[in-house]
């Protein structure tokens, strides 16, 4: 069960955003600086009670009383790296904080290799797709046909937009220019498929507040 | 007829806004029974790889939402932890997202698991907020290699050791399945689980995320997607339980039939509006 006191503060809120869309006001801004202080205060918060204190001072005051693992105590070490970065603030002392940052950018770097090997590698296998509608086991199918009619437009689209985005040819060749204007085609219509979805985010976001204010604050208040 | 139709080309868009929403009401008022529509490859796979998981399995859910996208990612994980319920399969929760999200997902996940019997601690654990501030990198191979280092104690306070599920779950091996839930959940899921341990990844995104997507599920690194609350509703289909996704998404079909509907009459105005304008001239 909601608290009621809740869903009023919510349904106040929600008018206020809401209230933007009639002309800027002092009630919109308010209720913006306030969630932003929220937001901040509460991370401060959490990240204190579910990270810092139980993953880092616990050990360490358990081992200093000796209810832990001495091990906990090494975690005391983790304050030099952090300190670190405070000369960041210094003009003369900055180059201090430029070992723990190459460290940082160092492992950075190390893991973003291994990232993009991992995600780009499978994703060159999988562009090369069977163009040929009689080479499946029951030799030609119209379903056949159809994957690799949809696998030709999938190659010409990706050879195309490749292109688009290859500057070291002249672009005033047909043979160049018109695979070239395919390919800026091929992008407009991912771009206008990514903005069909967002138009489509925006309003479940617009659904899902009306939904809260005619469900829980609405309809509790009229019952019947 | 013509000067009409140029008069709505100046419409006052706050007009517009006002239609919107009583529109959008009207579905979450009258239920309206709509077709529905088959499901799409990417929610059927995300379906046919929980069905892939045998009952007691283990599966990993990371619900890294808030407030936010509350609006699409609820439906998403409710639809993913009542098809994990109906066939008796456990489940891990972090939160890697937001330091909001562990609420989010508890206040989600407790009324289905517990209509379903669920024993917290036994059957379902929620890790809560994993700190990723360094980057999702380091934060996910971690998780990957030793969970008992990322997260020491549970939501509640209670020490992961203590928990009978988490003593089989140590590393990514003992789960079969990660499911991540959030606004744009991020690819180091799928290099980092999916192309070094082979443990399958689905994703449940915001619809405007999905195009960035659907180029994993082609080359099947991502096992599956739900795609806002359309991909949602159609779960909800294949699991026969309609619930927040089938009305969230009927209402999002009144929606977008409203925005098509004012783009041709705003276009319709201002052909009307040029064509009156030529004449004057």
């Amino acid at each position: 069960m909601t608290d009621p006191l809740a869903v009023w503060v919510g349904a106040i809120v929600t008018l206020g955003v809401f209230s933007y869309l009639a002309r800027d006001n002092p009630f919109y801004r308010l209720i913006q600086q306030a969630a932003m202080g929220v937001v901040v205060g509460i991370t401060i918060v959490v990240t204190w009670k579910q990270v810092l204190q139980p993953m880092w001072l616990s050990p360490i005051q358990g081992a200093l009383a000796g209810t832990r693992d001495w091990t906990g105590a090494l975690w005391l070490l983790a304050l030099v790296p952090g300190s670190l970065w405070y000369f960041q603030l210094s003009k003369k002392w900055f180059w201090v904080s430029t070992l723990v940052s190459g460290l940082f950018v160092g492992v950075a770097a190390g893991l973003a290799f291994k990232f993009r090997i991992l995600l780009i590698l499978p994703q060159i296998g999988a562009s090369l797709k069977p163009l040929n509608p009689f080479a499946g086991p029951n030799g030609f199918t119209w379903e056949g046909f159809l994957d690799s009619s949809n696998n030709l437009l999938f190659l010409a689209a990706l050879l195309t937009t490749l292109l688009y985005f290859f500057f070291s040819v002249k672009t005033e060749n047909r043979w160049v220019r018109t695979p070239i204007r395919w390919g800026r085609l091929m992008i407009m219509v991912a771009l206008g498929a990514m903005f069909g979805n967002t138009v489509m985010t925006r309003m479940s976001y617009l659904i899902e507040r009306m939904q809260f204010l005619y469900e829980m604050w609405l309809r509790p208040l009229f019952p019947g | 007829m013509g000067r009409w139709l140029a008069r709505l080309h100046t419409l006052n868009p706050r007009w517009l806004y006002l239609a919107t929403a009583i529109l959008l009401i009207i579905p979450l008022v009258i239920l309206i029974p709509m077709p529905r529509g088959s499901a799409s490859r990417a929610t059927r796979g995300l379906y046919d790889a929980v069905e892939a998981v045998p009952a007691g399995g283990i599966v990993m859910i990371d619900s890294s939402w808030d407030q936010g996208s509350r609006s699409e990612n609820a439906a998403q994980l409710e639809c993913v932890v009542r098809h994990l319920c109906q066939r008796r399969i456990r489940f891990v929760v972090t939160s890697l997202g937001t330091v909001f999200s562990p609420e989010f997902a508890q206040k989600t996940i407790e009324p289905i698991a517990a209509q379903a019997g669920y024993v917290y601690g036994r059957d379902w654990v929620n890790a809560g907020y994993v700190q990723s501030a360094s980057g999702l990198a380091p934060v996910i191979s971690a998780l990957a290699l030793d969970f008992h280092t990322i997260r020491q104690a549970d939501v509640r306070g209670t020490p992961i050791g203590d928990l009978p599920l988490m003593k089989e779950v140590r590393t990514i091996r003992d789960v079969r399945l990660v499911y991540v839930v959030t606004y744009a959940p991020s690819p180091e899921w799928i290099s980092f689980i999916t192309g070094q341990f082979g443990t399958p990844v689905a994703f449940g995104c915001m619809s405007m995320m999905a195009p960035n997507y659907y180029t994993y599920i082609d080359s099947k690194q991502l096992c599956g997607m739900l795609i806002g609350n359309r991909g949602a509703a159609e779960y909800e289909a294949l699991i026969r339980h309609p619930a927040l996704g089938t009305r969230l998404s009927m209402a999002a079909s009144f929606g977008n039939a409203a925005v098509i509907l004012a783009a041709v009459v705003g276009n319709l105005g201002m052909w009307a509006a040029r064509r009156a304008g030529r004449r004057g001239a």
